[in-house]
């Protein structure tokens, strides 16, 4: 086989989305938790992110990290650092990060204006 | 048909008097970075995550309504992974993960042109060899079932004497293997055409699992492969045409 292993094979163009100065609102049920998840330090930051799988091709990722290695736009609400990874922004523009208390499929949920469907969980979304 | 000098048969001397098929229509990409086998299997039927060097799996792109984009294999080749595919689908197998990499660490290449594929069918792989491959200098041989191996072959140094891909055919037939481009197309999902094996029910969630989950927990999958009496059974139907048997996707 013959891989290209010289590198002399081009990638395959890839569409880069168009990065978007990303809004985004998080309900008070959800400041509230993330109070409690940060606690007084407010070091740490929220990173809003998007992989891709899920059963609707899109998966949302929450994490409270120090830093990221990725190229991130930095937003801060209410006190709060957000991190938005530049390369997902297009899908994230407008969401509202809220926290539905139940038993089962309770947590934080993320409304996305973006998404033209979801999958029952919400973790998922296309 | 390409040029093809023989080789295959010096470096790989017990598939000397098996026969092999150029795949004309197949591809090949590089998929390159940390994070590919997580990526393929977030979009995928099979759980890729556990490929190791060496190690071949085969895995279908699904859309969400549970129909194939492509059946690849997927070659871990240490540094990489190498997906052969069918090149009708490429682009839209292409277009489907491309603009779903966002963040991720994966770069893809395609590198159909500088390789010819073959078939080795009839074959009786050892069933521990099955899932896995071996290279000498261009040429790759993969085990992907304990009857076929797929052999990828730097430009222009594949084997001499090839069979027609008519007796690829009738050996399919026989054995009822679905391909690339007769039953598997688009138009049907991986349980309609005999991929069964492909689809992981336990791997979590990717773009037309809950369809899949849902055939298979209600037993119902609609149309299933099929060996057919090729005078009796419905031409529309047929997927592969035989002499007296063929194969075809019908209602069960």
């Amino acid at each position: 086989m013959d891989c290209g292993t010289c590198d002399s094979a081009d990638p395959v163009q890839m569409v880069k989305p168009e990065v978007i100065n990303v809004n985004l609102t998080i309900s008070e049920m959800a400041k509230n938790m993330l109070s409690d998840a940060f606690g007084d330090d407010r070091s740490h930051a929220l990173l809003v992110g998007v992989l891709s799988g899920g059963c609707s091709g899109y998966m949302y990722d929450l994490q409270i990290v120090e830093s990221t290695d990725q190229d991130c736009q930095e937003l801060s609400i209410d006190g709060f650092r957000v991190l938005i990874p530049k390369a997902s922004s297009h899908l994230l523009d407008g969401i509202e990060i809220d926290y539905v208390e139940k038993l089962m499929g309770g947590g934080f949920k993320i409304i996305n204006p973006n998404a033209e469907s979801s999958c029952g969980c919400g973790e998922s979304f296309s | 048909m390409p040029n093809l000098p023989a080789v295959v048969g010096s470096l790989f001397p017990e598939v000397k008097s098996l026969p092999i098929a150029a795949l004309l229509d197949a591809s090949l990409t590089v998929w390159r970075g940390k994070d590919v086998l997580e990526f393929i299997d977030g979009l995928s039927t099979n759980k890729v995550t556990e490929l190791k060097s060496g190690q071949l799996i085969r895995t279908i792109f699904t859309d969400s309504n549970a129909k194939i984009i492509d059946c690849v294999t997927l070659f871990h080749m240490g540094e990489f992974v190498v997906a052969v595919g069918h090149l009708p689908f490429l682009d839209k197998l292409l277009k489907h993960t491309s603009r779903r990499i966002l963040g991720q660490d994966v770069t893809i290449t395609d590198i159909t042109q500088r390789n010819d594929l073959f078939i080795e069918f009839d074959c009786i792989n050892d069933s521990a060899d099955v899932g896995t491959f071996s290279s000498e200098g261009d040429i790759t041989r993969g085990n992907i079932t304990s009857s076929y191996s797929l052999i990828v072959v730097g430009k222009g140094n594949g084997p001499i004497n090839l069979e027609k891909f008519e007796k690829f055919n009738q050996w399919r037939i026989i054995n009822k293997i679905p391909w690339h481009g007769y039953e598997i197309t688009n138009s049907f999902h991986p349980f309609a055409c005999g991929l069964e094996d492909l689809v992981h029910l336990q791997k979590g969630c990717y773009i037309g699992q809950e369809i899949l989950a849902r055939m298979h927990s209600r037993g119902r999958q609609g149309k299933s492969l099929s060996q057919v009496d090729t005078l009796t059974c419905k031409p529309s139907s047929i997927t592969t045409m035989g002499e007296t048997q063929s194969l075809a996707i019908i209602r069960c």
